[in-house]
């Protein structure tokens, strides 16, 4: 496996402006991209770089969008991220290119809201069946209180 | 012919844990299946949220019971990823030899109840007995059976002594010598072969592209183990060899299990003779730097990830736990879904499930021992937090 900044280089080489920038750790390169360029760069790097493996994907609420990141790799790892909008919150899925990806989308489309098009199966997965529609507990704007009592006059 | 949906779970004698598998059957054959996972949603990466790092180390033990040395180790290091601090090495070995305890306790445990779903009952009592010895060593380094807390943020919580050292040194000759008899029990043994051969097929293209990880994907034919190629702690310092199986099925993972013991013997017995001088533990102070922090723990059933966002404050921005189990399920499906020759009959379903060894979560009270006077007893919560204003835990 090439190191950390080989990989980014080539990257550069095929996608060029797409890739915003990079950072490098132990054995991971985190490469911040643009949103059309999400997919086709997991592409590239499963079909051409034989890097099937994905960790998983996260995503964090920040304070100008929701950042998902797919993690790739076995030895050293490349994480490619990019920030969608808070309003629209739309990213392709991953799920034709790489199978294992279904349940980490479901997860996130629970959790933060995120829809991704054209996901096979995109029903819920983590949460209760019985928890409303459209209220996603990791965004910042869910606070965390007790639990309320199961029935009504019990405190 | 028409097919048949049929429930089981998420309360089932058959499932040891609360997910629901929506079988599609035709006849008594799987055609398709879908789980329910909701069950068991604990929030607890909001709260972790809510937490600052010192005061998650206790919650992010319980996300597991059995793996709870590999949650420790991984939350410890990612959070120390965040210092700029060198860990002292005896510490990193410590933690090494904490989490391979308890990869054995944990296969242990799992060929006992793989055993139990194929009707083997006196192996499902055999390595449930020897592991016993694993647990009373885990409680004589740690203080806890389980939910140890040994690896803490700066180091570990405890040393090893010379005397304990050579206890545990004792544990691994009785490890061993039951692996080596297990390992010919399972490669002889007809009742075995029937029950697991063929069982739960999960090709190597399967595996590869569903992302599975740990002994489900070595049993696949795929060399890919955290602890070599992403080394943490001291694997880069301590030998080992990773355990892979060519037959896809059950048995390979009965395989692979069991010879990953004797691999995690001998990564004990090197550690504890090549074990550094030097401190356990260093102090790190409340705040981390800001930064990200990634890390991957090969834990007793695969690769686990722990991802963590800093803002510099007390708390984290966010936490991002992956359990080995999520990682799996697509394998899973693979495996029930299998057809041709491997087609997964619904009798085969349990084994098929336990095969990649779903995780288990309890404990919900304190149990104390006094073990100069021979008591036992047990604390409400409220008790607990009276006694530790007041500075004191024993009576």
């Amino acid at each position: 496996m090439s190191s950390e900044e080989e990989i980014f280089n080539e990257l550069k080489g095929v996608f060029g402006e797409k890739l915003i920038d990079h950072k490098v750790q132990k054995r991971r390169v985190y490469i911040r991209v643009f949103n059309d360029a999400y997919k086709d760069v997991i592409r590239y790097l499963v079909n051409n770089k034989g890097i099937y493996h994905l960790e998983t994907i996260t995503a964090t609420e920040l304070k100008d969008g929701i950042e998902i990141m797919a993690h790739l790799g076995m030895d050293t790892s490349i994480s490619i991220r990019t920030t969608i909008s808070k309003e629209e919150p739309k990213i392709p899925s991953i799920c034709d290119i790489i199978v294992g990806a279904e349940f980490y989308e479901r997860e996130i489309h629970d959790l933060l809201g995120v829809t991704f098009e054209g996901h096979p199966n995109p029903i819920r997965f983590v949460l209760p069946d019985d928890w409303p529609e459209g209220v996603h507990p990791l965004k910042k704007s869910f606070e965390t209180k007790h639990n309320a009592p199961l029935r009504e006059g019990v405190e | 012919m028409s097919t048949f949906d049929i429930p089981i779970g998420p309360q089932h004698p058959a499932l040891p844990e609360p997910l629901l598998l929506k079988l599609e059957v035709e006849g008594e054959t799987v055609v398709g299946v879908d789980f329910d996972v909701s069950y068991m949603h604990r929030g607890i990466e909001k709260l972790l949220e809510t937490k600052t790092y010192f005061q998650g180390l206790p919650l992010v033990e319980r996300i597991c019971g059995i793996c709870n040395a590999a949650h420790g180790v991984c939350y410890t290091l990612n959070v120390e990823k965040l210092y700029d601090k060198e860990i002292p090495l005896r510490a990193q070995y410590l933690r090494l030899i904490i989490e391979e305890l308890s990869r054995i306790h944990s296969h242990l445990l799992w060929l006992g109840v793989a055993a139990f779903e194929i009707g083997f009952n006196t192996m499902f009592m055999y390595t449930w007995r020897d592991r016993e010895h694993v647990m009373d060593m885990l409680e004589s380094i740690t203080g806890n059976r389980i939910t140890t807390e040994y690896s803490q943020i700066g180091g570990v919580r405890r040393d090893i002594s010379q005397e304990l050292a050579g206890k545990l040194l004792k544990t691994m000759d009785i490890v061993e010598e039951r692996t080596k008899y297990y390992i010919k029990v399972a490669l002889t043994e007809r009742t075995i072969a029937k029950r697991t051969q063929g069982i739960g097929y999960l090709s190597t293209a399967d595996a590869k592209s569903t992302c599975s990880v740990g002994p489900i994907v070595r049993s696949s034919g795929v060399k890919f183990d955290v602890r070599a190629s992403d080394p943490y702690t001291a694997h880069d310092e301590v030998p080992f060899n990773v355990i892979t199986s060519d037959s896809c099925d059950v048995f390979g993972r009965v395989v692979v299990r069991a010879q990953e013991l004797l691999e995690c013997v001998n990564m004990i017995r090197y550690a504890i003779k090549h074990l550094p001088q030097g401190p356990f533990r260093i102090k790190l102070p409340w705040k981390p730097n800001a930064g990200e922090a990634l890390t991957r723990v090969e834990a007793p059933r695969g690769e686990l990830l722990h991802y963590t966002l800093s803002d510099g404050n007390l708390k984290p921005y966010r936490y991002k736990v992956r359990t080995p189990t999520l990682a799996n399920l697509g394998a899973l499906r693979a495996m029930l879904t299998s057809k041709g020759r491997y087609v997964v009959n619904i009798g085969d379903v349990p084994i098929t499930y336990g095969s990649i060894d779903p995780c288990i979560c309890c404990t919900a009270r304190v149990h104390f021992i006094d073990v100069t006077k021979g008591r036992s007893w047990i604390w409400t919560l409220d008790e607990i937090r009276e006694r530790s204003k007041r500075g004191r835990l024993l009576r």
